[in-house]
C-alpha cells in the first residue's frame, strides 16, 4: 500500500504543516522506500532535511506500529518491544548534540515517547551505565564507540529490536579505516539480529553528500545481496558562490608558506558586514595563529571571536557551538571539526583559508552558510600563497561543472580487523566460522582469503605462525567454544585504544586553579621549558609543570607565544583538481580564460616564463638547479603530493641504477624534488626512460623498499593492531615495561617474521591503497606523450620554490653505506670546521 | 675500533660491547632479557628469536674476545623470570667459564636467589674498578672516577650535504664519563645533548666510526 494513507505519515505532514513546511519528494520517497522495506543511501545538498529524511521515517513506522496495536495490549507489547529501535553513526562528536536536541525535539511533537541518547569520547561515565542498564531508542554514535558498545559484556542482547541503522555523512567516512570500522560493526550487528530475532528485517541506510562514486559508496554500506537497495537523489540545487579574496598586487603573497597573515586585513571587513562568519583552515596551529593575528588587527573582536578545533576542550567546544546558534559570535576559527552537518543559523558567510585540496571538501565547507533550502551560500577564499590562486581558479571550476571526486574506500585493512577480532573477544566472545562469514560478507573484506584469516586468528591466540617463536603469548583464547579475551589487564588496555585515528600521546592542559583548556601532544611539551609560554584554545598559557600526565598553567602575560604543532595527515591534491590545474597553467599565460584569480597571478608567470619556462598541458618541465645545497632536480607532474612521494621515489630509484647516488626527496601538489650532493645523471636522452611506465610494477615495489615510506605507513598500523599504545588524554596506561615502538616493529617483524601479514599492508599501503597503480601509469603514459622541457637556471624559480622549502623529506641511497658514512662525516667536519 | 680513556686502552666492538683487555673485562648495558617474553605474556607479538638473537651475539663476543669476566652495567633483565630467561640460563651453562657481574639498574627486579641460581653475581649499585666507576645512570655529582653507564639507549644522527641524514645507535665519551648503547636488539634509540668535547662513536652494520 502507498504510505500516504497510513496514519503515521498523515500525522507527519499535520506535524510539518504547523511550521508552514511539506516534505521534499525525496523525504516523501525515502520514506516510502524505508516502509517498503529498502535499504539505501540518501544524497541531498545541505541544508535540505537530509536527517528528517531517515529519521522521519522510522517515526512513520513507529506511529503505524502504535495505531495497529489493540490498546489493551499495548503496555505489555511495548514492554517486550523496549529498548534501541535506531542506531544513528556520525563521524564527528560535535554533530551528536545538535541532532539529538532536533531529534528530541520532533519526538515531543509527535508524542513518540523515546529516549535519544548520545555515545561518543564526550559521554560521561554515569550516561554510559545508565545506558548499559535500559537502552535508549535511538543511539547516537560515533563508529569508534559501536566498536566500544561491542566490547561490553552482555553487549549480544542490545539489539533484539534494532530496526534501522543509518550512516550519517557517510561520504565522510567512506575514505578511511574509520568507514571500514562502521562496515564491522554493522556486519554483527546485523548478524545478531538475524540469529536473535531471524523474522526482524534489518535496515541500512546511508545520507551523504555528492561524491564521485555514490553508487560504490551504497555497495560499501550496503554489500548483502539479499537486501533491496536505492539511492534516493534529491534533485535540488544548492545555489554558491566562490570569492576570492585577492592581493592588489602579486608581490603581496610569498612564493610559499601556509599563514596567508598578508591578506588578513582583507578578511576584516568581511567579518564586519557579516552576521556569522565561519573561518576554515587546514590544521590546528594554522587556527591558534589566525586567532591571534585577527585579534592583533582589531582589537575590539576580542570576546567576539572564537577558535574551535578537536584538540580544545570539550566544555568549551560546546560553549562555542551554542554560542554560534545563539548568533553572539562575529567569527570562528575552525579546522574540519566544524566541517560537517551541524546546523548553525546564524552563519552567512564561510572563509577557506589555504588550499581545500579537494572540490568534495570545499563544497562541504561552502555549505556551512545559508544553511536553509534556497539560501545561497557564500565562501571566500584566501589564497595563502601565490599558486594558490590557480588552484582557486581550477577549483571554481570545478564547481561549476559539478566535477567532484571520488572517495575510494578502504580494503583489506588487516589492522582494522585485527583490532575488531580482539574488541570482539573482549565483549562477550566470537565464534570464528561465524565472524569469518560476517566478515566475507563486508565490502571491505570480501576478497579475504581463508589463509589470510587463519593467520589472523593464529596472531591473536597464539601470536604467530611459529609456535615456538611466540612462546607464553597469552591474548585470546577459547572459553566453552568462544574466543575470549581473560585476561582484565589486556581487556582495559585493548578498550582504550579502539579507534583508527593514530596521534601522538595526548596530554591534558588544565589551569592550576582548575579548569581543562584542551589538549597537546606529548612531544610538543618536552621541547617547552617551565616558565615558557605557548598558546591553545587562543590563549597564551603559561606552562608550570607536568602532574599526574596533565600539564598544568596559568595565564600568561605575554601577548603571544609559540603555537603548538598537532601532527596529522598532509592532505593531497585530488586527480580532477590535478587536472583542472594542468589547464589553468596552460590559460594563465594565454590570457584565455575569465578568471581574475590568474590575471592577479599573471607577473608572476611571466616571472617563471622568464626565469624558466611554464609548462602547457601538452608539456613536461623539468628545472635543474646547482646551489650550495647540493643538485635540484625538480619535476612538475600536477599530480597530487601523493602521487609524487611515490612517483619521486620511483625516479629516483631509477637514478640510482645507473650509478650510485643518495638523495633527499621531497614533494608538494605540483611536483617533486630530488636532492643530491653530486651531479644527477641525466639528460635528454635519458628523461622519457625514466618516466618510462615498463616495469612499472616491480620497480615502485624496489622503490618503496628503499625508501622509507612502508616504515611510516606501519606507524598507525602497529597502533592499530595493538603492538603499540598510544598515549590517551587523561587516561594514560602507566606500563613502562611494555613500551615500544612501530619502528622497532617493523624491524623486528622484518628481520624474523617476514610474512607478517601487518608488513605486507604496510608496503600495501605505501603504493597500492595510496595512489591506483592505473592513476600512476596513466601519469607516466601523459608524461612519454608529452614535450620534455628541461630548464636550467641559476636561482630558484616560482614554481620550484614551495617544494624546496618542505621539510617533509624522503630519503633514498644506492650507495655502499660505508663510502656513504665516509662522505657524510667528512662534510659534517668539514661544515664544524668552517663554523670555528 | 680501539681507544684510549683515562690511560686505558678500550676496545669498541660494532656488537655495541667494550673490551677492556687489561682486565680480560667485557662490558655491556641493557640487555633486557624477557622483554621479548613480557610483551607475549600481555598479548603483544614480539618474537622470542630476537631475544636468542641478542644471547647468539653476545656469545660471539664472548667466542672473540674471551674475557674472564662479563660486566653489564645494569638492565640486564626486563622484568621477572620467564621463558626468554629459562633460555638465558641455558646458555649461562655453554659460558659457566666467564664469571657475570651485574650492577643493578631500574630494571633488574629478580630475587636474589634468582641470581644465585644463574650464577650472576650482583652489585647493588656500583663497582668502582679505578679509573672507572660503572654504575647504570649517571651520578649527579661528578668526583674523580670516570664514570662508565647504560640506561639511555644513546642514538646519534648523522647530517650529511642535500639534507641527507642517517640514524645509528653510538657509544658516547665525554670528559668525565661515557655510556654505553643498550646491546639487546629489541630497544629504541634516544637523544643525548653532548658536553663541549665529547665523542661520539656511531655504530653502523659495517664497522664503528668516530663522529
Amino acid at each position: 500500500m502507498g504510505i500516504e494513507k497510513s496514519k503515521g505519515f498523515k500525522a507527519v505532514l499535520k506535524w510539518l504543516k504547523t511550521s508552514k513546511k511539506k516534505p521534499f519528494s525525496f523525504q516523501s520517497d525515502a520514506w516510502q522506500y524505508y516502509a517498503e522495506g529498502y535499504c539505501g543511501l540518501v544524497n541531498a545538498p545541505t541544508g535540505f532535511g537530509k536527517t528528517y529524511s531517515m529519521f522521519l521515517a522510522v517515526l512513520i513506522e513507529e506511529l503505524n506500529r502504535q495505531a495497529d496495536l489493540p490498546a489493551k495490549d499495548r503496555k505489555k507489547i511495548d514492554k517486550a518491544d523496549a529498548g534501541l529501535k535506531l542506531i544513528w553513526i556520525t563521524p564527528l562528536r560535535s554533530l551528536a548534540k545538535d541532532l539529538a536536541r532536533a531529534m528530541r525535539e520532533v519526538c515531543a511533537e509527535l508524542e513518540i515517547d523515546w529516549t535519544i541518547g548520545v555515545r561518543n569520547g564526550d559521554t560521561s561515565a554515569a550516561d554510559k551505565l545508565k545506558q548499559k542498564k535500559l537502552m535508549p531508542e535511538v543511539l547516537i554514535i560515533t563508529p569508534e564507540s559501536m566498536h566500544l558498545l561491542l566490547a561490553q559484556k552482555g553487549t549480544s542482547n542490545n539489539f533484539k529490536n534494532l530496526r534501522c541503522i543509518v550512516a550519517d555523512e557517510w561520504h565522510e567516512l567512506i575514505g578511511s579505516k574509520r568507514g571500514v570500522m562502521a562496515e564491522l560493526a554493522i556486519s554483527r550487528i546485523r548478524g545478531l539480529v538475524k540469529i536473535q530475532s531471524p523474522e526482524r528485517l534489518l535496515r541500512i541506510w546511508g545520507i551523504s553528500a555528492t561524491i564521485g562514486n555514490i553508487d560504490e559508496a551504497l555497495d560499501v554500506l550496503v554489500p548483502y545481496p539479499e537486501l533491496l537497495k536505492v539511492i534516493v537523489k534529491a534533485d535540488l540545487e544548492k545555489k554558491i558562490v566562490i570569492q576570492s579574496i585577492l592581493p592588489d598586487h602579486i608581490d603581496m603573497l610569498p612564493w610559499a608558506g601556509h599563514l596567508g597573515h598578508k591578506l588578513a586585513h582583507k578578511l576584516l571587513p568581511i567579518i564586519y558586514k557579516s552576521k556569522t562568519t565561519l573561518i576554515f583552515t587546514n590544521t590546528r596551529g594554522q587556527a591558534e595563529l589566525w586567532y591571534q593575528n585577527l585579534l592583533k588587527l582589531d582589537e575590539n573582536l576580542a570576546g567576539q571571536i572564537a577558535i574551535h578545533h578537536g584538540s580544545i576542550d570539550y566544555e568549551l567546544r560546546n560553549w562555542i557551538e551554542d554560542a554560534i546558534h545563539t548568533g553572539v559570535l562575529k567569527a570562528v576559527i575552525s579546522t574540519s571539526s566544524l566541517d560537517l552537518g551541524v546546523d548553525f543559523k546564524p552563519v552567512d558567510t564561510v572563509v577557506q583559508i589555504g588550499s581545500p585540496k579537494g572540490v568534495a571538501r570545499f563544497l562541504q565547507r561552502a555549505g556551512r552558510s545559508g544553511h536553509s533550502p534556497y539560501e545561497t551560500s557564500v565562501i571566500y577564499f584566501l589564497p595563502t600563497h601565490a599558486l594558490e590562486l590557480v588552484e582557486a581558479a581550477a577549483i571554481k571550476e570545478a564547481a561549476r561543472t559539478q566535477d567532484i571526486e571520488a572517495r575510494q574506500p578502504v580494503v583489506m585493512a588487516f589492522d582494522t580487523l585485527i583490532q575488531y577480532l580482539v574488541t570482539l573477544a573482549v565483549g562477550d566472545g566470537f565464534d570464528d566460522q561465524q565472524i569469518f562469514n560476517e566478515v566475507r560478507e563486508t565490502f571491505a573484506y570480501r576478497e579475504l582469503l581463508p589463509s589470510e584469516w587463519a593467520w589472523m586468528m593464529q596472531f591473536i591466540t597464539t601470536g604467530g605462525e611459529s609456535l615456538t617463536a611466540y612462546t607464553e603469548f597469552s591474548k585470546v583464547e577459547k572459553v566453552d567454544g568462544l574466543w575470549k579475551v581473560i585476561s582484565r589487564q589486556i581487556a582495559l588496555r585493548h578498550r582504550l585504544h579502539i579507534g583508527t585515528i593514530v596521534s601522538d600521546a595526548m596530554l591534558k592542559v588544565k589551569f592550576i586553579t582548575g579548569g581543562y583548556v584542551g589538549m597537546l601532544e606529548e612531544s610538543f611539551i618536552t621541547i617547552i621549558k617551565p616558565g615558557n609560554s605557548f598558546t591553545l584554545a587562543g590563549r597564551v598559557l603559561e606552562f608550570i609543570m607536568i602532574k599526574d600526565m596533565t600539564v598544568l598553567v596559568r595565564k600568561s602575560k605575554l601577548k603571544t607565544a609559540v603555537t603548538p604543532s598537532w601532527m596529522g595527515g598532509r592532505m593531497s591534491l585530488t586527480a580532477n583538481l590535478g587536472a583542472l590545474l594542468r589547464k589553468k597553467y596552460n590559460e594563465a599565460l594565454d590570457k584565455t580564460h575569465a578568471d581574475e584569480e590568474l590575471d592577479i597571478i599573471f607577473p608572476l608567470f611571466e616571472r617563471q616564463a622568464r626565469v624558466s619556462h611554464v609548462p602547457k598541458d601538452d608539456e613536461f618541465l623539468i628545472e635543474l638547479i646547482n646551489t650550495k645545497d647540493g643538485y635540484h632536480f625538480f619535476a612538475y607532474p600536477f599530480e597530487g603530493r601523493l602521487v609524487h612521494e611515490v612517483l619521486g621515489a620511483l625516479i629516483a630509484y631509477r637514478l640510482g641504477k645507473v650509478k650510485p647516488i643518495s638523495f633527499s626527496i621531497a614533494m608538494n601538489d605540483y611536483g617533486f624534488e630530488l636532492l643530491s650532493e653530486q651531479p644527477i645523471p641525466l639528460d635528454e636522452d635519458n628523461i622519457k626512460q625514466l618516466f618510462s611506465p615498463d616495469h612499472l610494477g616491480e620497480d615502485i615495489v624496489a622503490s618503496i623498499n628503499a625508501t622509507e615510506m612502508a616504515r611510516r605507513k606501519f606507524r598507525d598500523i602497529a597502533c592499530i593492531s595493538g603492538l603499540v599504545f598510544q598515549g590517551f588524554p587523561g587516561k594514560y596506561v602507566a606500563n613502562k615495561h611494555l613500551q615500544s615502538s612501530a619502528a622497532l616493529f617493523f624491524n623486528v617483524f622484518s628481520d624474523y617474521d617476514k610474512h607478517n601479514l601487518l608488513l605486507r599492508q604496510a608496503y600495501d599501503e605505501a603504493f597500492y591503497q595510496q595512489i591506483e597503480e592505473p592513476r600512476l601509469a596513466a601519469a607516466l603514459h601523459r608524461i612519454q606523450a608529452s614535450k620534455v622541457i628541461i630548464v636550467k637556471t641559476e636561482s630558484y624559480t616560482p614554481l620550484c620554490f614551495p617544494i624546496k622549502v618542505d621539510s617533509l623529506r624522503e630519503n633514498m641511497s644506492t650507495e655502499e653505506l660505508g663510502q656513504r658514512i665516509e662522505r657524510m662525516t667528512a662534510e659534517a667536519d668539514k661544515k664544524s670546521e668552517r663554523q670555528k | 675500533m680501539t681507544i684510549h680513556c683515562r690511560g686505558e686502552e678500550l676496545i669498541l666492538s660494532k656488537e655495541k660491547a667494550i673490551y677492556w683487555p687489561s682486565k680480560k673485562m667485557l662490558i655491556i648495558s641493557d640487555l633486557h632479557i624477557g622483554k621479548s617474553a613480557h610483551f607475549r605474556k600481555s598479548g603483544i607479538q614480539v618474537p622470542a628469536t630476537i631475544g636468542a638473537g641478542d644471547l647468539a651475539r653476545l656469545g660471539a663476543q664472548i667466542e672473540l674476545y674471551q674475557p674472564e669476566i662479563l660486566l653489564i652495567t645494569g638492565d640486564m633483565f626486563h622484568h621477572t623470570i620467564n621463558s626468554d630467561v629459562a633460555l638465558f640460563a641455558d646458555w649461562r651453562h655453554q659460558f659457566s667459564n666467564v664469571k657475570i657481574v651485574l650492577i643493578k639498574g631500574n630494571h633488574d627486579s629478580l630475587k636474589a636467589e634468582d641470581y644465585a641460581d644463574l650464577d650472576i653475581l650482583v652489585q647493588e649499585k656500583e663497582l668502582l674498578m679505578a679509573p672507572f666507576r660503572f654504575i647504570h645512570d649517571k651520578p649527579k655529582v661528578a668526583d674523580a672516577y670516570f664514570n662508565i653507564t647504560g640506561h639511555i639507549h644513546p642514538g646519534i644522527t648523522i647530517y650529511g650535504k642535500a639534507r641527507q641524514r642517517l640514524r645509528f645507535p653510538c657509544f658516547y665519551f665525554s670528559d668525565t664519563c661515557a655510556v654505553l648503547p643498550a646491546f639487546s636488539a629489541f630497544t629504541g634509540l634516544s637523544k643525548i645533548n653532548p658536553d663541549e668535547g665529547a665523542a661520539f662513536y656511531a655504530i653502523t652494520p659495517l664497522n664503528v666510526v668516530k663522529v
